[in-house]
């Protein structure tokens, strides 16, 4: 079973007009549970049992279904994650084009392997599968934003850019 | 075949070319215009006429799916854009989307006018945020044109697109998975039937098309269907993004006919393979397709039909080049894990199937195989995803295509390269 | 009506059935785990694929619809399907399936509760294989309380989801969910919301393996060892049919037996586990006289006499009792028993609960108030104030048994009475009120008839034998009533008191336990005969 934080306290959400917004564009309240989840991790960082609770309320939906929906998609999270989130994608194309490098650049210098978080709470290493740009292998996605044809030097480079 | 004029990238490399005032100026919305003015009936009809096959990895005709949504359902019809891109080796879609967003745009409302949808959808897998946000843009700059939402250019059809954002699950580009996952579900796909066209999104006649396709449509409208035809071969025409990754020197989304070959694909545009090394093996249609020795894939052209006799698919068209360094077992256990990764879990065959292979892979790898977990692997794959001879008869046990999906590279690879699986069992154990 | 063919069997079915509802109404089987008569078909578990001709792919016939096609495209000329379930194809597919089913599930047959009901073991003797290929590490995880009733283990579990479409569906509460995907898939509820709903403990019944356990009855026996009886739940006026499971004299569990007419294919947790509350409780087993403070026991004839000779001397100074606790049967000898007015005790009530698939449990937490007032007589309306108006001065009660607590109103009632006679089970606060204790049996040894609120007479069965000196509370009445009456023919039995009953009482003429059978007789003539 998970935990899921206290159930008494409730979040709530920055941006009540996009709320609004989101619930109004569907014709059934149930479908703007994604996104609601993915406006609720980028305020909050995570998916917790408060966003899990509020989100059910919203589209009037019993949390455990909510919970289903959560653990099956890999971009929510359940517990807080480091500021940067190192995703290296690991399938064939960049697999072939030096994706095992990169992410050996990261345990080597950062000492976290994939799953981890640094001890500062500065990174978060994760292999993700296919990220739909094999033209430009390897590829990297941290947090929202694609960093394709990296090599090791230049990966280095970004990383030690990063607050 | 090099002299061939790009229909749907033709403009890509123009400045602003993601604009609405840039796609004005090349003819954008003309065919909308004629469309609003024509009988959806008759749209459908030249969409049939036209031959235009699915370009999600399907492959379905276009027009006739189309024709399946009900004539008096008193529900109201769907249509959703599938650009939840997540075939590996697949990456046009992303290339359309930041490039050529109205082109895009108006094919859906063209398919959307033609089955009579009122709301529409972009199912945008999670990752691609700067495309969603371009979309957003897009999105706004077509309704402050009114080419969105009510009475679009002064006709009486009005339209309102949602974008949805996916949020990681390859399982979501197929179509009821997708279903599943607007509903604000996990992606688990439906059993068949009821069919997405007959009951889809929230019960409704849904139709599910993937960007590429609905690109083509402006210009089908305008050019009509027959040139449409005339590109390619006749059965499974048009104009096609083949994206080429992997072991190549420019690799990339290259516009060309159905029909070109592999080999022109590979050494011409793609610039063949760094090094002077040999190609090894191809995935024709992202990594769900059987894998085409090199002899096979030189000898081989892009097309629908020819690429299932030759016992693989297009798909996708996203080609993924091996040379000889590439190791097949190793490139056999990236693939696998990647479906079994994505897997859904929801039956039996694939839930459990993708990861004995994986488990069985990995030990192989590892030095501690033994040579009935070759053929173990070809009982797998089969009993996960039937056999690939599709003249034998039964093929496929899961619900949805993802077990053809992980049964036909995996087992292909076995298949034919046999030898390098066998160099990886300890070797006392061979017997040659 | 479309033709079908399976294996060589023709059928004509209903257009619409699936070809899983065919095979089973015609004694084919076809193994299925996710497939559940009242849940929604989800195709997953991909156990019952067969094959149809004309179709590429092998077809889950838990989601093939049989329809009439066009001539031009029937089978042979004149079948509009056809199947067959035990060609190679099909056969091996089983095979295949099941060896993907028993990767990771452990060999804990002989320390699994669910052996000897399990589809796992039944299908895979039937249509397994002998040996599984696998020869990686199986997945281990730690099985998990889901609910204060429901434990899971994880490694048995084959995702066939019937349980989480069980609280979706049935009782609403969506407790239940599946956690990741793949591989990691899992059954599972949140921390702060476990699976604590009243229905919860069919999710137990309905899992086809021993993933999903009942804590009430983990590991206290052996499916084989235990004897079933089909009978009904005695403890809401819905009267769902239960199998009873016992040995000897105690029993072990209770499950729901399938009644369309009354409960679907559940039943809630009050009943399920209800029978606990009889297991270590004052019972009497003799017949028992006050003597000041304390009880003595006595032979039956006495105690016999003793009765007859009180309700003889007070006359229509007495009142008698029913229970809505009681059958049909001794309520109705209560009834001709003696003169005098006829009363009951206060309803002992309960929330009502709805269930959006339509499954109740009753405000009412008696089994037989309908038959009860059916086939007491007439019950004055102000009972209270017609036993002091006409001096009622002695009383023979049917006690309700240990789900009766008494109020101060009663308490004042049975000090004032001359004699008070009470036929129980128990000690109760009732009994020990009395003068003279007549030992009846327990709720789980009477046999008789009872009616639901819905005027459905159903069959209620023993599953426990009787103690001590015990006897069946209508026999006890009979035995009274022989006394009081020598001259008449005395009831021999339960059988000849039905057919009285049916005489006196037009509704219930037809009422025989052969023709009640398994799922009883509704009185509003709605079941076919």
């Amino acid at each position: 079973m998970n935990s899921n934080g206290t159930p008494n306290e409730k979040f709530t959400f920055t941006d009540r007009d996009k709320v609004e917004k989101i619930l109004s564009q569907y014709p059934d309240k149930k479908s703007a549970t994604l996104p609601l989840l993915h406006l609720a991790q980028s305020e909050k960082g995570y998916i917790s049992g408060t966003v899990i609770n509020t989100v059910g309320g919203l589209v009037d939906c019993h949390p455990a279904v909510v919970m289903d929906c959560v653990s099956f998609y890999t971009m929510f999270y359940t517990k807080p994650h480091g500021r940067h989130i190192i995703q290296v994608c690991q399938t064939l194309s960049c697999s072939l084009n030096g994706a095992d490098a990169l992410v050996d650049c990261v345990e080597n210098k950062y000492g976290i392997k994939p799953g981890e978080t640094s001890e500062d709470d500065r990174f978060t290493l994760m292999k993700v599968e296919c990220l739909g740009s094999c033209g430009t292998a390897p590829v990297v996605q941290i947090n929202k934003d694609y960093h394709e044809g990296l090599s090791p030097e230049k990966f280095d480079d970004l990383l030690e850019s990063l607050p | 075949m090099n002299s061939f004029k790009p229909v749907l990238t033709e403009h890509i490399h123009e400045q602003e070319c993601h604009t609405l005032s840039f796609y004005k100026s090349v003819d954008g919305y003309s065919a909308l215009e004629k469309v609003l003015k024509m009988d959806p009936k008759k749209v459908i009809q030249e969409v049939k006429d036209s031959n235009l096959r699915g370009r999600g990895g399907a492959g379905f005709s276009t027009g006739v799916k189309w024709g399946f949504i009900p004539k008096d359902s008193p529900k109201p019809t769907y249509l959703v854009n599938n650009a939840d891109e997540s075939e590996p080796g697949t990456f046009k879609d992303r290339l359309l989307m930041n490039k050529a967003p109205h082109q895009m745009l108006e094919g859906m409302i063209i398919a959307a006018y033609a089955i009579g949808c009122q709301t529409a959808f972009i199912y945008i897998r999670g990752e691609f945020y700067k495309e969603y946000q371009l979309l957003e843009k897009v999105m706004a700059e077509a309704y402050e044109n009114n080419l969105l939402g009510q009475n679009i250019l002064g006709s009486n059809y009005s339209l309102n697109v949602v974008i949805h954002r996916g949020a990681g699950a390859y399982i979501c580009g197929e179509e009821t998975g997708l279903i599943e996952s607007l509903e604000g579900k996990r992606g688990w796909p439906r059993i068949k039937p009821p069919f997405p066209a007959i009951e889809g999104y929230l019960q409704c006649p849904t139709i599910v098309n993937n960007v590429e396709t609905l690109s083509c449509l402006p210009h089908i409208i305008n050019r009509g269907a027959d040139w449409f035809k005339s590109i390619g071969p006749e059965k499974g025409p048009g104009p096609r993004l083949f994206c080429i990754s992997g072991r190549v020197n420019n690799p990339g989304v290259f516009e060309e006919p159905m029909g070109i070959s592999l080999n022109n694909l590979i050494f011409d545009r793609a610039g063949g393979i760094p090094d002077g090394k040999n190609l090894k093996a191809v995935f024709p249609g992202g990594s769900s397709s059987a894998i085409l020795t090199a002899e096979e894939a030189l000898d081989v052209n892009m097309d629908f039909d020819e690429l299932v006799e030759k016992g693989s698919m297009l798909g996708s068209a996203g080609v993924i080049v091996m040379d000889e360094t590439v190791d097949m077992v190793q490139a056999c256990l990236n693939i696998a894990r990647f479906y079994a990764h994505e897997s859904c879990g929801q039956c039996t065959p694939c839930r459990e199937g993708t990861a004995w292979l994986v488990k069985m892979l990995t030990r192989l790898v590892n030095g501690s195989g033994t040579p009935t977990d070759i053929d173990m692997i070809f009982e797998i794959t089969d009993n996960i995803g039937g056999l690939i001879d599709f003249s034998k008869g039964s093929f496929g046990k899961t619900i949805c295509p993802f077990g053809e999906a992980v049964a036909w590279p995996v087992r292909s690879f076995v298949e034919k390269f046999k030898d390098e699986f066998l160099k990886y069992l300890p070797q006392e154990k061979v017997i040659a | 009506m479309p033709l079908i063919k399976i294996d060589d069997k023709e059928i004509q079915v209903e257009s619409g059935t699936t070809v899983l509802q065919t095979a089973e109404a015609n004694g084919i089987e076809i193994p299925q785990y996710c497939y559940h008569p009242a849940l929604e078909i989800v195709g997953s578990c991909r156990m019952c694929l067969v094959q149809v001709e004309g179709m590429p792919k092998l077809q889950v016939s838990c989601n093939t619809f049989v329809g009439d096609v066009p001539p031009d495209r029937k089978v042979e000329g004149k079948y509009d399907m056809v199947i067959h379930t035990q060609n190679n194809l099909v056969v091996q597919e089983r095979k295949n399936i099941l060896e993907f089913l028993l990767l990771n599930h452990p060999l804990d047959c002989p320390v699994c509760d669910q052996a000897g009901e399990c589809l796992l073991q039944d299908y895979s003797f039937k249509f397994g294989s002998a040996h599984s290929r696998f020869e990686e590490e199986k997945r281990v995880r730690p099985n998990e309380y889901l609910g204060s009733q429901i434990v899971i283990n994880h490694n048995r579990c084959i995702l066939c989801s019937r349980c989480v479409r069980f609280t979706q569906e049935i009782s609403g509460t969506s407790e239940l969910f599946v956690e990741a995907r793949g591989y990691k898939s899992k059954i599972a509820a949140l921390e702060d919301r476990p699976l604590d709903n009243l229905l919860a403990g069919n999710v137990a019944d309905i899992c086809p393996v021993g993933a999903l356990l009942s804590t009430d009855y983990i590991h206290k026996n052996r499916i084989w060892n235990l004897e079933k009886q089909p009978s009904v739940c005695q403890d809401c006026s819905v009267g769902c049919n239960v199998d009873v499971f016992s040995r000897k004299n105690q029993n072990f569990r209770l499950t729901a037996r399938e009644n369309q007419d009354v409960n679907g294919y559940f039943m809630c947790d009050i009943g399920r586990y209800g029978f606990h509350r009889f297991e270590e409780i004052d019972r009497v087993v003799q017949p028992m006289m006050r003597n000041g403070e304390t009880f003595e026991a006595l032979d039956w004839d006495k105690a016999i006499q003793k009765t007859a000779k009180l309700i003889e001397q007070a006359k229509e100074k007495t009142a008698r009792i029913g229970s809505p606790f009681h059958t049909n049967e001794s309520n109705f000898l209560l009834g001709q028993m003696m003169a005098g007015i006829l009363g009951s005790l206060p309803p002992i009530l309960g929330e009502e609960i709805n269930y959006p698939s339509g499954f109740r449990i009753s405000t009412d937490r008696s089994p037989n108030l309908r038959g009860m007032t059916d086939i007491c007589g007439e019950i004055p309306e102000n009972f209270l104030f017609e036993l002091n108006d006409r001096n009622i001065c002695g009383l023979y009660i049917l006690d309700d048994g240990v789900d009766r607590d008494l109020d101060d109103v009663w308490k004042d009632i049975l000090a004032r009475m001359d004699f008070v006679i009470v036929q129980s089970y128990a000690m109760t606060d009732l009994a020990k009120s009395a003068h003279i204790v007549l030992p009846g049996l327990a709720p789980f040894e009477r046999e008789g008839t009872i009616t639901n609120d819905q005027g459905r007479v159903q069959w209620l069965r023993p599953s426990l034998p009787v103690q001590g000196e015990a006897k069946p509370d209508w026999e006890i009445l009979a035995l009274v009533m022989k006394e009081m009456h020598p001259e008449q023919q005395p009831m021999q039995d339960i059988s000849q008191v039905m057919k009285e009953m049916g005489a006196k009482f037009p509704a219930y003429k037809d009422i025989s336990f052969f023709r009640l059978g398994s799922t009883g007789i509704s009185l509003n003539g709605s079941d076919e005969a």
